[in-house]
C-alpha cells in the first residue's frame, strides 16, 4: 500500500513539476538560453492567486485565469524589455549573448523577488483551496482536495499545450522558430512574435502552477527557488528543448523521489534528482528525449 | 562687500563650537544588530526583533539614553545565511564601531557570527538562538537570554513521559537548531531510563513536499510526531500530517518545539491542521507581565497592530542586557562591559535575568528562562484561549490534553 501512495504522490508532483519545467524548456528550444527568473513567475502566480482571492473575497476559480494572464503578462513585459536585445538588432551582443542572458534573468528573479519582500511582506501565505475538503479518502489513499484538482488541471492543461503545439498555426510556428529561427522567417514566420508567444505561454504555464500550489506549499517571496531547480534537472534530463522529454522526465522524477525517500534516505531527496542527472548525463548527454547536437 | 576680519572669524569660531559641542551631546553609543531583513533566512524573525528592539531604544533614548549618551542601532541584514552573518558582525565592529552585537535569531548563522565576535572580543547578546552548540563553545563574549534546545528538549521529554506514550517520531529540519533539539530529546528520553520508542527523521527545510516521509508513518501511526522545525516548512508539514490523516487523529497528536503557535501567520497557514496541537511556548499571557513587559506590549501593538509573542520580549531581554551592562559597567568599554555582564543582574520584560558560568549547554546562558507547554483546541484560537497544560514554574497536567473524536 505505501508503494502506491508512494506512486501517486510522486506522479502528482511529477505533473505540478512538468507544468513549471514545460515553459522553461520551450524557452530554451526558441532562444537557447536558461531563463532564471523562471521561478519567479511562479512566485507572481502564487501571489496574485492568493492575494485577489483572499483581499478582494474573489472565488478561487475566477483568480486562477487572472493568475495564469498575470504570468503571461510579465512573460511578454520581460521577453519585450530584456530579451528581446539577445536577438534583435543587436548583432554585435552575439558574443556575450550567454553572459548577457545569465544576468539579466538572474537580476530580475533577484529583483523581483525582494520586492515582493518588501511590498507584500516576508510571511508565507497560504492561497485558498479550490476545492474544500482538504483530505478525500480514496480506498485505503488519502490524498488533499487541492492537490487532486491542481493534479486534474496540469494534466488537462499539458494535454492542451501538447495539442496546441503539435496541431494549431502558432504552435506549428513555435516548432519552426525552434528548429530554425532563419528559416522561419525566410518562410514568412515572424520569430519576434512567436518568442514573445512563447514568454506568454511560460509565464502563463509558471504563473498557473504557482496558484495551484499556493494552498499547498504556503508562498513566501522565495518560494520560486524550489520549483525552478527542479525545473532546471526536469529540463535537462528531459532533453534540452524537448517539451515531452520535459513532461516524461518532470514524472519520473517526481515518482522516482517519493520511492528514493522512503526506501533510501529522506535526507538526500534532493540531491538524488541530481544523482539522476549526472547518470543520465554520462550515458545519453543529449538527455532523455533530446536529439544530439553537433558544433559547426 | 568686505567682511570685518574679527566677525568673520567670530562666526567661524561659533559655527565650529556649536557643532563641536552638538557631536559631543549627541555622541550616541552604537549597538549592531544582525538580523534577517530579506529572504531566504526568516525575515518575519527578523523584522519582529527589529521592531522590539527599536521600542526599547526609543523608550531608554525618551529617558535620556544610556551614560547620558542616546543608544543608535546599527542594522545589518545576514539573509539568514551565516556567511552574510559573518560579514555583517565583521562590518559592525571593525567599520561601524559598534560595542556590542545583538538581535541574532538563527543558530547556523550565530554559530559564524560568534567567531568573528570572540576574535575581537566584542560582546554579543544572542536573542533567538536555540543550539547548544553557541553555548558549548564557552565563548566569554557571548551571553544567551535565547530559549535553549538543552531546557526545551528537558521539558518535551518530560511531557512525552507524562502522557505515557509509547512510540514517538520526531520530523526535524536540516539545521542546528533543528537536529539539536530533535537529539536532544532523544538524550533527555534516555537519561530519564525511559522506554519510549524514540527516532528522528531530517528534512530539507526548504522543501515543500514531506508526504513520502509523512505517508511512511501511516501504516503504524506513532503516538506523537514532534516538530523540531520552523514556518514555513513547520507549516507545510502541518498541513501535510493532517492531510494524510496521521496528526491530529484520535491516536497521534502534534508536538510542537518551536513555539510556532505564537506567530502571526501560524493561523493563516495551517487553518484546520493546527487543531489540537501540542506546543512548547516561550510566552503565554497566563505570565505574569512586569510593567516594562506591559509597556512594551502596549507599544508594539500601537505601532505593529499585533500582540507581542516571546520573540518581541526575547528582542527587548538582549537589548536591555547590554545596556544595562554599560550602565552598570559606567563604560562602553568591552571588558568592562563583559564584566558586568557575567557579574550583574538584569531586570527583564521576562523576569531577572543572571548568566550561568558552568561550562556547557548553560554557558553564560539565562538559565531560568521561563516557558510552558499547551494545546490548540480550536481554529483561530488565541494563545490566551488554549488549553494550559503546564503554567510557567508549575508541574504538567496531562489530564487536559484532547484527541480528536475522528
Amino acid at each position: 500500500m505505501l508503494f502506491l501512495d508512494l506512486t501517486i504522490n510522486g506522479l502528482i508532483m511529477g505533473l505540478f513539476y512538468a507544468l513549471m519545467a514545460v515553459g522553461l524548456s520551450m524557452i530554451f528550444g526558441v532562444l537557447r538560453i536558461i531563463n532564471f527568473a523562471h521561478g519567479e513567475f511562479f512566485m507572481v502566480g502564487a501571489y496574485t492567486y492568493a492575494l485577489i482571492s483572499t483581499s478582494f473575497g474573489i472565488n478561487p476559480w475566477f483568480t486562477l485565469p487572472m493568475a495564469a494572464m498575470g504570468g503571461a503578462l510579465l512573460g511578454m513585459i520581460v521577453e519585450r524589455t530584456l530579451i528581446r536585445p539577445l536577438y534583435d538588432g543587436y548583432r554585435s551582443w552575439s558574443f556575450v549573448k550567454d553572459e548577457y542572458a545569465v544576468v539579466v534573468t538572474f537580476a530580475l528573479s533577484l529583483l523581483l523577488v525582494h520586492t515582493v519582500d518588501k511590498v507584500i511582506g516576508p510571511s508565507p501565505f497560504m492561497g485558498p483551496s479550490l476545492f474544500d475538503l482538504k483530505r478525500i479518502a480514496i480506498g485505503p489513499i488519502m490524498l488533499n482536495g487541492q492537490k487532486l484538482m491542481a493534479a486534474g488541471v496540469s494534466i488537462f492543461l499539458l494535454i492542451g499545450l501538447a495539442i496546441f503545439i503539435k496541431n494549431s498555426l502558432w504552435g506549428k510556428q513555435i516548432q519552426a522558430v525552434a528548429q530554425n529561427r532563419f528559416g522561419a522567417a525566410l518562410a514568412g514566420i515572424d520569430p519576434i512574435k512567436t518568442t514573445s508567444l512563447i514568454f506568454a505561454i511560460a509565464g502563463g504555464l509558471a504563473a498557473l502552477s504557482g496558484a495551484l500550489l499556493s494552498p499547498i506549499v504556503n508562498p513566501s517571496p522565495d518560494i520560486g527557488s524550489f520549483p525552478a531547480i527542479k525545473s532546471y534537472i526536469i529540463v535537462v534530463l528531459g532533453g534540452l528543448g524537448s517539451i515531452w522529454g520535459s513532461m516524461f522526465a518532470a514524472l519520473i522524477l517526481g515518482v522516482l523521489e517519493s520511492y528514493f525517500a522512503v526506501y533510501l534516505s529522506y535526507d538526500y531527496r534532493d540531491a538524488f534528482g541530481l544523482l539522476i542527472l549526472i547518470v543520465v548525463l554520462i550515458f545519453r548527454p543529449q538527455g532523455l528525449a533530446g536529439q544530439k547536437g553537433r558544433e559547426v | 562687500m568686505k567682511i570685518n576680519p574679527f566677525f568673520r572669524t567670530s562666526v567661524l569660531a561659533l559655527v565650529l563650537g556649536v557643532f563641536t559641542l552638538q557631536g559631543y551631546a549627541a555622541d550616541p553609543i552604537l549597538i549592531g544588530l544582525s538580523i534577517t531583513r530579506s529572504p531566504p533566512g526568516s525575515v518575519i524573525q527578523g523584522t519582529q526583533i527589529k521592531d522590539a528592539m527599536e521600542i526599547y531604544a526609543d523608550m531608554i533614548n525618551a529617558k535620556g539614553g544610556v551614560l547620558g549618551r542616546p543608544i543608535k542601532l546599527l542594522i545589518e541584514d545576514n539573509q539568514g545565511l551565516p556567511e552574510k552573518g559573518r560579514s555583517a558582525v565583521e562590518k559592525l565592529i571593525t567599520k561601524d564601531k559598534v560595542v556590542a552585537i545583538t538581535g541574532a535569531h538563527q543558530s547556523s548563522v550565530c554559530l559564524s557570527e560568534i567567531e568573528v565576535a570572540h576574535r575581537y572580543q566584542t560582546p554579543y547578546v544572542n536573542t533567538n538562538c536555540w543550539a547548544d552548540s553557541v553555548r558549548v563553545k564557552g565563548y566569554p563574549e557571548v551571553f544567551n537570554t535565547s530559549p535553549y534546545n538543552f531546557v526545551v528538549a528537558q521539558s518535551m521529554a518530560q511531557t512525552l513521559e507524562a502522557m505515557k506514550v509509547k512510540r514517538v517520531v520526531a520530523f526535524a529540519e536540516n539545521t542546528d537548531y533543528g537536529i539539536g533539539l530533535a537529539k536532544g530529546v532523544g538524550e533527555a528520553l534516555k537519561s530519564k531510563g525511559s522506554n519510549i520508542e524514540y527516532k528522528f527523521e531530517t528534512l530539507d527545510r526548504a522543501s515543500k513536499d514531506f508526504t513520502p516521509a509523512i505517508l511512511s508513518l501511516k501504516s503504524n501511526p506513532p503516538d506523537v510526531v514532534v516538530l523540531t522545525m520552523l514556518p514555513p516548512g513547520a507549516y507545510i508539514a502541518l498541513n501535510q500530517l493532517y492531510e494524510q490523516g496521521v496528526a491530529a487523529s484520535p491516536k497521534t497528536l502534534v508536538y510542537d518545539g518551536a513555539g510556532m503557535a505564537d506567530y502571526p501567520d501560524f493561523w493563516q497557514n495551517v487553518k484546520d491542521a493546527g487543531k489540537y496541537m501540542m506546543t512548547i511556548g516561550m510566552y503565554h499571557p497566563d505570565m505574569k507581565l512586569n510593567d516594562l513587559s506591559k509597556q512594551i506590549a502596549v507599544e508594539y501593538k500601537k505601532r505593529t497592530n499585533n500582540d507581542p509573542n516571546r520573540l518581541i520580549y526575547q528582542a527587548v531581554d538582549s537589548l536591555l542586557v547590554v545596556t544595562e551592562a554599560i550602565r552598570q559597567a559606567g563604560s562602553t568599554d568591552s571588558a568592562k562591559i563583559l564584566e558586568a555582564m557575567r557579574k550583574g543582574k538584569f531586570d527583564g520584560a521576562r523576569g531577572v535575568m543572571t548568566f550561568d558560568s558552568t561550562p556547557g549547554v548553560a554557558f553564560q546562558q539565562w538559565a531560568a528562562i521561563p516557558y510552558v507547554n499547551y494545546q490548540l483546541t480550536d481554529v483561530n484560537q488565541a494563545v490566551g484561549k488554549t488549553t494550559l497544560l503546564q503554567g510557567p514554574g508549575l508541574p504538567l497536567n496531562t489530564t487536559k490534553i484532547t484527541f480528536p473524536k475522528n
